[in-house]
């Protein structure tokens, strides 16, 4: 029982008997952003999913002390999955979509109105609210499901590769919100990400999997591992990397 | 100009053909949006099937038909959940042997053979009022799952895995839903035959999923649009004497094809 941290011990995902991930144990301090690192088809989306309750696992996931099944029965987790084609023709609005994360409140629908509007004004989208969300950008899209995720009130939010497809500037964007939200909401934040540049420059602790755990550490000295540079190739490096200045974190 | 609905079996069939195209128009954008459109062909086979079976052994065909319905409908859903086979390569599967099950135990029948062009095509002018009394249940459970179920399963139709997290109960709530679409082609196909019931479950819905932006709007416009299309389909078939089934479908077919034409020149005038 470990208070104050997400303790995964042991930790193996089989798909048809294929081993997805094997016995990955790791501590993670709550309050804090934590990356997971590793190449396509290491295991970083497996990972996730069985953090998040979606797939069934061997071995042990806490949250503060208490069994992970347990929790999600009654604190959903702000989920982001990798981005799909899903929503380019449902007729759902914007506000609808993250009406969604208010799904387990027991409230009126337009309390649920009120918080979804509320949600969406942090990401800076509830001009957009009556839109469809098919009508979005990509970028646009992952903001609406961040309000999404922020509207379960969960204190966790785990994304999975949110970075897919952005340029360098929406990336940096991307991650000065997400940096905004965490100190706003108190939240832990795991995002998964095969980029190494633009990921050690923004998370406090960084983890790397190619379907075991290979190291965990700071940033800067995880690059310097070997079995980081037997993934990644030997040409890795640590981009200089400076945050954007604050009158272009208005449009963010 | 409406002196037809003065007649008893012409009500009849306006009231239960009405109540087809509302909970018709209920179930179908769920199927539409989850890609299972295929669903309601298979289903209204499997439902031939229950029919013969019903005529082979004595008893009312609607209730067979409902149980052969049903179990296709869980049937097709179980194993697309759990073989890891799309719903639409299931259903292809098991449509086929339903419709030769169906014409193998209609052969087996001794004595007399009912006319199979009957149930293929269906004859909104022969419908009894036991017919509509079922169609009313059948409105009414449609109704009461939209009412308690809708919501979510329009949410884990879009996102499930989202929806799991929220603590939807995903995978019970398709199978209700299954059984509820089951249900409603089986009416379909007491209405309008095993052939056409399809028509009537899908191209309302497709037709107003061109026009429309909202799921609210989607379903309230697939129920007009279904209704709209009985009534047109019924009063064309009063007066040019033709079959009522295909003339509802006649109907049905010429809404989508003016939905399809407005999207295409609201994209033309856009670009």
């Amino acid at each position: 029982m470990s208070k104050g941290v997400l303790f995964i011990d042991s930790l193996t995902v089989r798909y048809d008997h294929r081993v997805a991930i094997s016995k990955i144990s790791i501590k993670l301090d709550l309050g804090k952003f934590h990356v997971i690192m590793g190449p396509n088809g290491g295991g970083k989306t497996t990972l996730i999913r069985a953090i998040v309750g979606l797939v069934p696992y061997e071995g042990k996931i806490e949250i503060d002390g208490l069994n992970m099944k347990k929790y999600l029965k009654k604190h959903p987790i702000g989920y982001l999955a990798q981005r799909g084609a899903q929503f380019q023709s449902f007729p759902l609005t914007v506000l609808q979509v993250v009406e969604m994360g208010r799904y387990h409140f027991k409230e009126s629908k337009a309390v649920r109105k009120k918080h979804a509007r509320q949600y969406l004004n942090e990401v800076k989208m509830d001009s957009l609210a009556n839109r469809s969300i098919g009508e979005l950008s990509g970028g646009q899209q992952q903001r609406v499901l961040i309000a999404r995720a922020l509207a379960t009130e969960s204190k966790l939010m785990i994304m999975d590769e949110p970075l897919t497809g952005m340029d360098p500037r929406s990336q940096s964007k991307f991650y000065e919100m997400i940096e905004r939200i965490k100190e706003r909401y108190s939240l832990t934040i795991i995002i998964s990400s095969h980029d190494v540049g633009f990921t050690t420059a923004y998370a406090e602790n960084v983890f790397c999997i190619n379907k075991h755990l290979v190291p965990h550490d700071e940033a800067a000295k995880l690059l310097n591992d070997p079995e980081i540079k037997k993934i990644y190739g030997s040409k890795i490096r640590l981009v200089e990397h400076h945050h954007l200045p604050s009158e272009e974190k208005e449009d963010v | 100009m409406f002196d037809f609905l003065s007649l008893p079996f012409m009500q009849r069939a306006l009231l239960g053909g009405e109540m087809v195209a509302v909970v018709a128009g209920i179930v179908s954008p769920i199927l539409l949006f989850r890609k299972m459109s295929f669903m309601s062909v298979g289903i209204s086979h499997g439902a031939f099937a229950g029919i013969a079976l019903g005529i082979l052994i004595g008893i009312s065909p609607m209730w067979t038909a409902i149980a052969f319905a049903m179990g296709l409908g869980l049937l097709i859903g179980f194993v697309s959940k759990t073989g890891k086979l799309s719903e639409d390569a299931t259903i292809g599967t098991f449509f086929a042997f339903s419709m030769a099950l169906g014409i193998f135990l209609i052969d087996m029948s001794k004595g007399y053979h009912p006319d199979v062009m009957g149930y293929l095509f269906g004859d909104l002018l022969a419908i009894s009022s036991s017919d509509v009394y079922f169609a009313m249940i059948i409105l009414i459970i449609a109704a009461l799952w939209y009412l308690f179920r809708g919501r979510a399963a329009i949410y884990s139709t879009f996102d499930e895995d989202f929806s799991r997290i929220v603590g939807i109960p995903v995978d019970i709530d398709y199978y209700v839903f299954m059984a509820v679409a089951s249900l409603v082609t089986v009416v379909a196909v007491m209405f309008v035959g095993v052939i056409l019931a399809s028509s009537i479950m899908i191209a309302p819905a497709a037709a107003s999923k061109m026009i429309s932006k909202r799921f609210s709007n989607v379903t309230l416009l697939s129920i007009s649009f279904g209704m709209l299309a009985v009534f047109g389909g019924i009063a064309f078939s009063f007066y040019t004497n033709i079959p009522s089934g295909p003339s509802v479908v006649f109907f049905v077919t010429a809404i989508f094809v003016i939905s399809l034409g407005i999207k295409w020149s609201k994209n033309f005038v856009k670009s």
